[in-house]
């Protein structure tokens, strides 16, 4: 037995030892005990039509489902648009459909498109609309109409940016960061209609996801069931929590440069237009200014990456916790670093803007905070593998997953610190180890834990397993294949390949590059198309997948431990769970099985050594 | 197979393709070799803690796959070992971050004897000024810009008469001369970038901003945008010719200064009014 | 939750992080309706923060001289200017409608429908007041020449951030009108007595509505006397 346990075991013990089987009598009520009630039972919409039942529906889970197959969506015209700048890329001849303007409008939208409408609202209105409740023991979200309302502003948002691709002139090719002056003038493509859409969807965005953010926070804070303390929630809500709190605070920033950067288009106001000169005249633009915008931008663009990064953060955990039978290990750290790593993400945006031509000085104060936000992040890394030294590790597709988000995580990170120092970013910045370095650690690696965890969360949903064998040609066809993709793509930017480039021509030191880059291009088409497996196992497992019963994984937390699974309207039908321990109480000593749930009273599991949360 | 020995050849081949890898930086031919140092102590540090931690984890993987009643260790937290963590891992931040700022403290210190080159950047090309005799650039306005007075110099500044005009995208440097490259852009956000040199910085119109460095190698070197401008962004070359001193000072005689273009544009006027004047 | 059982938690900072511990909820004893409330005007107070900078930044680095506000925003008063005139009694409608709204919570608290209702309406009338004015200034000074792309008073940016920042405010307030208008006659149908479930979100109305709509006011409020100190005085 380990010799770090809290002494504050020893009570428990001592109880136990005065009683004689623990079920009855009042030291096991003293043991068991939990706070009463706080509040009346939440007083819920039951929709009765199909379309009040899986349109317009109130119901947190669909509308988690309903986030995730639109997100799917857009993330599918993403992946597209990869290929066709990758075909670009690696054999410029090709195809001669792709002009420098497509090719241009295709970057823009693959970024933005991947970033925001695919990754943000995913892990926040796919995984969190569905998790939320269940795992904090609510029936639904706090405000269901508001979130019902959310999901449409985001589907609106997601039509308009795709109509972007019908209008006179395509859609905007300012690159997904729509830096001006540029975005707004002709030199770029897409400069009319397509701009104003672009900034209008990501308006929209803002307006739907603020609304969706207030009922995954305050469902948190207001609406946990009893016994469920803030720091025995699973690290999946304390990471999109963070995230929601970090997109409440950064998406205005966004807004108002989109709002600003409407203005300077249709109204030819100057927020951010200085003296132009274009095609020999002057514009009627003036004393506006570009790093302003940079500034907002990154304001908002940096707190961006860690909503996508911390949800991820915080389901990994999970998902390596449950497939390891082991207690994440040092929770309480990683609770601290998720909101850490969230309050920090404040101060260091214009990491992203070292050779912007702002005010030198800054980069002093920037370079240190970037650094500063490495030492959690770090600690955070150390706790996932110590979690897996000692532990029992099923090495299933979900933890396979697991490990080579660890590994593609790492590699992101670690290049993150060249760029974060700022003497570093200055040869490597606007090359493609930068693009390098997001693909990896925003790209593959929160794309590892989302694959993970809808193998994990499939029986849950469904009621079916996914297919291991496929699950796992799945696994090792994407992990390998993008890591080949973006490894070796460091090293373009090492020899000083700029980003956003349609052609390199045949500058003497980049004309080695060809091979590389046709080699680059075939992987990505191939891990592409693998991702028809994944597709093709989602689609059949729903009709022939093995029926996964109640808690297929054994795992503790509250999400598998509704009386119907899938859980219906409600989650918990008669009564709301009770919670007695946090969802980490795996292979506890004393205990009968490797795991204890949530639900759980400590008068049953009389004899094990638990950890006092 | 297992698992593991993919894991472990992926963290080998990354490691092999690193010492082997025939994409590498380019030559270095300025002073900047302090920012190339800071790299590969970079990769020192934090390629080590790749290794390791992958490493670590493959371990794991080949000694605690699943076994039916193995004895797993339930240590829900452990201070010491986090505390040394977290003290390593803040160590490991300083050591890069003290040599990168002490070199980035040198990139924005300007010495006193560079040379001031004005690059001017538009959608898609690139134009040079140097300040001549009186070692002074003359003061300009992108509203100034016209066919006879293409940097827009302002008129009134005496400086801006002996300031030397380069209007193709070659710049001559002299080697072993610090400069400060002065940016100035007409329209949208450009990047003077030259791999071999490693510096960069965004021109922004409305705004000066500089870098500088010290070209110590004689050779030509292509210049690329490195900030995105437009469709016209991955076309937006120039040239650098480094050279010595005699080279350099033949090339200089060669240019064109502001007097001489505003001298030339009145002749041509002149001859034109004349042309016009024998045709009636 | 009876006010018994919240008597008996820890207060001070010792009882914030015991709350901050418990299970459960966060803040005890607060409708989620409230908490929403805060957590949404904390995001709109990064909003207007924003616009408020870059105005700031657009300020100190203007290449033109920026125009005098004092006289640019004076109302002409037998054949006197009066600086500043207009928006002084505008802040002092939009106050004094802060004051009729807190009285309105009161009341509402207390069942007393009549008052409350009619000091919702009070409020009401003193937003649609305020915005009247409001527009009334913006004519006043599109008619001398102030547009959001140029003016004749000074720099650019000027009219740009004037009207942007106004509209925005304009526009928070005239929404809470239309809520005001619209609580106003829940208030007089007797909707929060009998907790009648509201047409779109089908949840039963309570008196905190009002107290949480007074918060949103509050807060338009208080951006007014931002952007009255950065934009007019300064």
């Amino acid at each position: 037995m380990s010799d770090e346990h809290n002494p504050q075991n020893t009570p428990i013990e001592a109880q136990s030892s005065e009683t004689t089987s623990g079920t009855s009598g009042t030291p096991s009520k003293d043991i068991d005990y939990v706070r009463p009630a706080e509040l009346p039972e939440q007083d819920l919409y039951h929709g009765h039509s199909f379309i009040t039942k899986w349109i317009f529906c109130q119901d947190a889970k669909v509308i988690g489902v309903q986030y995730f197959l639109t997100a799917v969506f857009t993330g599918i015209v993403g992946l597209v648009l990869s290929w066709l700048m990758r075909l670009q890329l690696g054999y410029p001849d090709l195809v001669p459909f792709i002009t420098a303007e497509h090719y241009y409008q295709f970057v823009t939208m693959h970024g933005m498109i991947m970033v925001v409408y695919f990754l943000t609202a995913l892990f926040l209105g796919g995984f969190g609309n569905y998790l939320i409740p269940l795992m904090v023991g609510a029936r639904d979200m706090v405000f269901p109409y508001v979130n019902m309302v959310s999901f449409w502003m985001f589907f609106i948002a997601v039509c308009v940016l795709m109509a972007s691709f019908f209008v006179p002139g395509g859609p905007t090719g300012a690159g997904w960061t729509l830096y001006p002056p540029q975005a707004i003038l002709p030199g770029t493509p897409g400069s009319n209609m397509g701009i104003i859409l672009m900034l209008v969807s990501l308006s929209l965005f803002v307006i739907g996801f603020t609304m969706g953010g207030l009922n995954y926070i305050i469902t948190i804070l207001q609406a946990r069931t009893r016994g469920m303390t803030l720091m025995r929630m699973p690290l999946t809500i304390w990471g999109i929590f963070t995230a929601t709190a970090l997109a409440m605070l950064a998406f205005p920033a966004l807004l108002v440069s989109c709002i600003m950067m409407t203005l300077d288009k249709m109204l030819e106001t100057s927020f951010f237009m200085p003296a132009i000169l274009q095609a020999g005249e002057v514009l009627d633009y003036g004393g506006g200014s570009p790093v302003l915008f940079q500034h907002l931008f990154w304001f908002f663009g940096h707190p961006e990456v860690y909503i996508v990064a911390l949800p991820a953060f915080g389901i990994v955990s999970d998902l390596i916790s449950v497939h390891a039978r082991k207690n994440i290990f040092g929770y309480r750290m990683m609770v601290w670093a998720i909101v850490g790593i969230g309050g920090l993400s404040f101060f260091v945006w214009a990491h992203h803007m070292y050779v912007s031509g702002m005010n030198p000085w800054f980069g002093f104060f920037f370079a240190t905070t970037t650094l500063i936000i490495a030492v959690p992040t770090a600690l955070k890394v150390y706790n996932w593998i110590i979690t897996l030294f000692r532990a029992n590790i099923r090495m299933n597709t979900v933890m396979l997953f697991c490990l080579g988000f660890i590994v593609t995580f790492v590699n992101g990170g670690i290049t993150g610190i060249f760029l974060g120092n700022v003497a570093v970013d200055i040869p490597l910045s606007d090359t493609y180890f930068v693009i390098a370095h997001f693909h990896m650690v925003m790209g593959i690696a929160p794309l590892m834990v989302i694959m993970g965890a809808v193998y994990h969360w499939f029986p849950l949903v469904t009621g079916r397993m996914l297919s291991e064998k496929l699950g796992k040609w799945h696994f090792w066809f994407t992990f390998l294949g993008a890591y080949s993709i973006y490894f070796p793509m460091h090293y373009l930017g090492f020899i000083g390949v700029p980003r956003r480039y349609f052609e390199m021509y045949d500058s003497p030191y980049v004309a080695s590059a060809i091979g590389l880059n046709e080699f680059i291009t075939i992987a990505a088409l191939i891990v592409g198309f693998s991702q028809l497996i994944f597709i093709y196992n989602i689609v059949s497992s729903l009709s022939i997948g093995k029926p996964a019963g109640k808690n297929p994984w054994k795992a503790n937390s509250l999400e598998w431990l509704t009386p119907e699974v899938p859980p219906a309207h409600g989650n918990w039908g008669e009564k709301l769970p009770v919670i007695y321990r946090w969802p980490y109480d795996f292979n506890v000593p004393g205990a009968k099985e490797d795991y204890i749930t949530q639900t759980t009273p400590p008068s049953k599991v009389i004899s094990a050594e638990v950890e006092k949360t | 197979m297992h698992p593991g020995i993919i894991f472990l050849g992926v963290v080998v081949g990354s490691v092999l393709f690193h010492i082997f890898t025939p994409w590498w930086w380019t030559d270095i031919a300025s002073n900047w070799g302090a920012m190339d140092d800071t790299i590969n102590l970079t990769f020192w540090i934090g390629g080590g803690v790749f290794i390791l931690v992958c490493l670590f984890m493959v371990y794991c993987v080949f000694m605690f796959s699943y076994k039916e009643g193995r004895k797993v260790e339930y240590k829900p937290e452990d201070h010491k070992l986090e505390k040394i963590l977290t003290i390593a891992t803040t160590l490991g931040v300083v050591a890069l971050l003290a040599p990168g700022l002490i070199v980035y403290n040198n990139y924005i210190n300007t010495p006193k004897n560079a040379l001031q080159v004005e690059v001017n950047a538009w959608q898609w090309g690139w134009q040079y000024r140097l300040p001549g005799e009186d070692g002074i650039l003359g003061t300009a306005q992108v509203t100034k810009i016209t066919d006879d007075n293409p940097f827009g110099i302002n008129l009134d500044d005496p400086n801006g008469k002996d300031d030397i005009l380069i209007e193709d995208d070659v710049l001559h440097l002299k080697t072993d001369r610090p400069v400060k490259i002065l940016l100035r852009s007409l329209d949208v956000l450009h990047n003077y970038y030259v791999p071999q040199f490693r510096a960069k910085m965004d021109a922004i119109p409305g705004i000066i901003t500089y870098y500088w460095f010290e070209p110590n190698k004689i050779g030509e070197y292509e210049v690329l945008c490195a900030e995105y401008c437009g469709v016209g962004h991955y076309a937006m070359r120039a040239k650098v010719i480094v050279e010595s001193e005699g080279s350099y000072k033949k090339w200089i005689k060669e240019q064109e200064t502001f007097s001489d273009l505003i001298a030339k544009k009145e002749k041509d006027k002149l001859n034109i009014t004349l042309i016009v004047k024998n045709n009636d | 939750m009876s006010d018994n059982s919240l008597n008996n938690l820890p207060k001070g900072f010792k009882g914030m992080s015991h709350d901050m511990g418990s299970d459960q909820t966060a803040f005890k004893g607060v409708q989620w309706g409230k908490v929403m409330m805060w957590i949404f005007l904390l995001s709109d107070t990064f909003v207007f923060s924003c616009f408020l900078i870059s105005y700031m930044k657009g300020r100190t680095s203007t290449v033109v001289d920026w125009p005098n506000t004092s006289e640019v925003f004076s109302l002409h008063v037998g054949g006197m200017p009066v600086p500043l005139l207009l928006i002084a009694i505008m802040t002092f409608v939009l106050i004094t409608s802060s004051g009729t709204m807190a009285l309105a919570v009161k009341y509402g608290y207390e069942k007393n429908r009549k008052m409350c209702g009619w000091l919702i309406l009070a409020t009401a009338i003193g937003g649609l007041t305020f915005v009247g004015m409001q527009v009334f200034e913006w004519s006043k000074l599109i008619h001398e020449g102030v547009r959001p792309w140029e003016n004749p008073f000074g720099a650019k940016q000027f009219g740009s951030f004037f009207f942007m920042i106004t509209g925005f405010h304009g526009t928070h307030v005239s929404i809470g009108v239309i809520f005001l208008f619209i609580y106003a006659r829940k208030v007089f149908r007797g909707d929060f007595d009998e907790g009648k479930r509201g047409f779109f979100t089908t949840m039963k109305s309570d008196y905190v509505a009002i107290e949480i709509l007074g918060l949103y006011w509050h807060f338009v409020d208080l951006v007014w006397v931002f952007i009255f100190a950065f934009f007019y005085l300064w």
